[in-house]
């Protein structure tokens, strides 16, 4: 293995950080949801860094499988936005909307 | 085996005589009380089969040579028992035959009294309790018993002085009946302990017995003991200084006060000084004081009686005067003569009373004045009744209250210092002479004739009620005439249980019964002179001074002294301070926790009310946080 597992751990920590960070700090959803995006992406890396240094298969399949997940999400989360946009205008996570579907202001 | 047997029986007599009155309140109260009749029926047989069963066990018990009692266990607390128990001696026998028999008489007689009042089935679950109370307080064994029966007592007089609740007054004079009272109250609680922590139990017998007592005590512990029991007495009887709550309590129905005059609440008092007679005689300070009390007051609640013109009062300020008078007869020295004026004041008093009541019912005032005009002698046997009963209170030779009367004289003639005898022999005449003033004010009315109208508008009036009430005050009126007559028999009764060491022989002055009797005499003839006769103007010799009659009229302005204490240091002084520490202290540490609470919650709840990201944060500090501490710890 050329490259040491805690490197790879420290990698997918900083990215978990960022994209913790992106996520509580930005006030755009869109760019929650990317940060939601990086956490994944970064436990995939432990998995896979995991994987190789004991030489086990199913990190890499676990990897797999949030791959799809996260597709299924960002489609599903992007849509979620588009409609909230339209409803309300705004893609401000402090925006309610209202039964009618009218944001409020 | 012949000795067991009876004392079974007394023993199982005595215990259904108390039980059957708690019960009757129990079943009241619990089950019957929509069943008015019903819940008249099992009050009165109860007390009825009381008043049996004590007759039965004072027969019983006629020639018994020592007394006899019967102690359990009731609770220990560590080493101390608190025992309870049935000590059967004469005074407790009397006592208990007196306040069964008037409890019985004013409950029949309440049948027509109480007709029709809404809280017909209260009253008579109240009066059983009442009889219940004082009837164990009568034969208990120790102190301590006394003292819970003693506090039951007051309880019922509470609940019945104010009866009739819905009115301001009467719940007012409960009150302060209650107030007043615990005041000795706290006082005989204090005397109680301080005895206990000396003697090591309160049983009643050993605390009569001289040896037993002076062994343990010294001198001026027994004074002072005595003395913080006294307080008590003079609380419940209503004695000088804590006088003022007992012409309030005629608030209650008349019947209440008949019992509460006579035979239950307020002759408490003056029983438990008869109770610790042995005890109290060890002090002789503690009897010159308790002589002191007795005749402060019954000079006092004369002269308070002399210008009261409503008739329910005057016959209130009698009972405190005649009870002060039983002090004297006690404190001189003469258990017999104390507790005979206790037997014979409780017939005619509860007399008074009752006929007062009918008045009362009749024409629904309570002003003598007005009664006689409105023609209140022609409510023939309550005005007959009446006379007899204010002839006893007056010490009229054939009457009970003459034999009584006398005996404390003659003993307070022996005391050696004549002013004794001076203040009872005055405070006697004063007695007869506001008796026989209100009864002329109700025989002779002046002003306005006695109309026939309002007599006319009653003849309807509940016949089979006032049947009873007539029967009861024919009853109580033959007792008040035959029982004088007894004195022989009570005192060679009473004296049995004294025993021969203690019982003092009373001197008997030829021209002492002549005297008492030519002293109430002259008495009712003042009363005569300035009421009853033809051209009386109806001004009594006190009210020719204005002041003087205001003065006595205000009960010597304790009332207001009181009053004036309480709005000054009580309401402005010490509640003030006690409202102050509720507001700011109390208020202020309930309202501090509760804000902070709101403060914080506010806080929190904002960061679940907002955006999603604080809630976020949130869940991330708290891995974190869980991380760390599984992390390190594990």
């Amino acid at each position: 293995m050329i490259v040491p597992y805690y490197h790879v751990i420290i990698l997918a920590a900083m990215l978990f950080a960022l994209g913790m960070f992106c996520t509580l700090a930005r006030r755009n959803l869109i760019m929650i949801l990317l940060g939601v995006e990086i956490m994944l992406n970064a436990a995939a890396l432990a998995f896979v860094g995991a994987a190789l240094q004991w030489q086990q298969m199913e990190g890499q399949a676990v990897v797999l499988f949030v791959l799809a997940v996260a597709a299924a999400e960002v489609s599903v989360g992007l849509a979620l936005m588009v409609s909230i946009y339209r409803r309300s205008g705004s893609l401000d996570p402090d925006v309610r909307l209202t039964p009618a579907g009218k944001g409020a202001e | 085996m012949p000795l067991s047997f009876p004392i079974d029986v007394s023993l199982a007599s005595a215990a259904a005589a108390l039980l059957l009155p708690l019960t009757a309140f129990g079943i009241i109260m619990v089950a019957v009380r929509p069943y008015r009749r019903l819940c008249a029926g099992i009050s009165i047989a109860a007390v009825g089969l009381s008043l049996m069963l004590a007759v039965f066990l004072l027969i019983r018990h006629l020639g018994m040579p020592e007394p006899v009692v019967y102690q359990k266990s009731w609770l220990a607390i560590g080493m101390m028992h608190i025992p309870f128990g049935i000590l059967l001696d004469p005074s407790s026998l009397l006592m208990l035959t007196v306040v069964s028999l008037i409890s019985f008489l004013v409950q029949v007689y309440s049948l027509g009294y109480m007709a029709g009042d809404p809280g017909f089935s209260r009253y008579y679950g109240c009066m059983s309790l009442f009889a219940w109370a004082m009837m164990t307080l009568s034969i208990s064994s120790s102190l301590i018993q006394i003292y819970i029966f003693w506090e039951l007592v007051g309880l019922s007089s509470y609940l019945l002085i104010g009866f009739w609740f819905e009115k301001f007054s009467a719940s007012e004079a409960g009150k302060k009946a209650f107030v007043m009272t615990r005041f000795g109250d706290v006082a005989f609680l204090l005397g109680l302990v301080l005895l206990w922590l000396q003697m090591g139990d309160l049983d009643i017998v050993r605390l009569n017995d001289p040896a037993a007592v002076t062994q343990n005590l010294s001198p001026a512990m027994i004074t002072l003991t005595g003395l913080l029991i006294f307080g008590g007495i003079v609380g419940k009887s209503a004695q000088f200084p804590l006088m003022t709550w007992l012409p309030d309590a005629m608030e209650g129905p008349t019947p209440v006060s008949a019992l509460l005059h006579s035979a239950t609440m307020v002759a408490a008092g003056v029983y438990l000084f008869a109770r610790l007679f042995g005890y109290f005689s060890l002090s002789p300070t503690m009897m010159s004081v308790c002589l002191a009390i007795g005749t402060i007051s019954l000079l006092m609640a004369s002269t308070m009686a002399m210008v009261a013109r409503d008739i329910k009062q005057v016959w209130a300020y009698s009972t405190i005067s005649q009870l002060g008078f039983m002090l004297m007869g006690l404190g001189a020295g003469s258990f017999f003569s104390g507790v005979f004026h206790l037997m014979t004041h409780a017939g005619f008093k509860a007399l008074l009373f009752l006929s007062a009541g009918v008045f009362i019912h009749h024409f629904n005032t309570n002003d003598a004045f007005s009664i006689g005009r409105q023609g209140g002698r022609k409510l023939k046997s309550a005005t007959i009744c009446m006379m007899v009963a204010a002839g006893a209170l007056s010490g009229l030779p054939p009457l009970s209250g003459f034999f009584s009367k006398e005996l404390i004289l003659g003993r307070l003639l022996e005391l050696g210092n004549p002013a004794w005898f001076v203040a009872g022999a005055l405070g006697a005449f004063l007695t007869a002479y506001y008796a026989f003033r209100l009864v002329f004010l109700i025989l002779f009315p002046k002003t306005g004739d006695a109309g026939a109208a309002p007599d006319d508008g009653h003849h309807h009036h509940q016949p089979a009620g006032a049947l009873a009430m007539n029967a009861v005050l024919w009853i109580l009126a033959a007792v008040t005439i035959v029982l004088g007559f007894w004195e022989h028999h009570v005192t060679t009764f009473l004296a049995s249980a004294l025993g021969a060491g203690r019982s003092q022989p009373i001197g008997h002055h030829p021209w002492l019964p002549i005297a008492a009797g030519l002293l109430a005499v002259s008495a009712v003839g003042l009363a005569w002179l300035e009421f009853g006769r033809k051209k009386a103007r109806q001004i009594g010799f006190i009210e020719r001074l204005p002041a003087l009659a205001r003065f006595f009229a205000q009960r010597w302005y304790l009332d207001r002294l009181y009053r004036y204490l309480l709005d000054k240091w009580v309401y402005q002084g010490i509640s003030r301070l006690f409202t102050w520490n509720d507001k700011k202290v109390i208020d202020g540490a309930v309202d501090g926790f509760g804000g902070t609470a709101i403060h914080i919650g506010t806080l929190i709840g904002r960061l679940h009310t907002t955006m999603i990201q604080n809630r976020l944060m949130v869940m991330a500090l708290a891995i974190v946080l869980m991380v760390l501490y599984f992390g390190l710890s594990g």
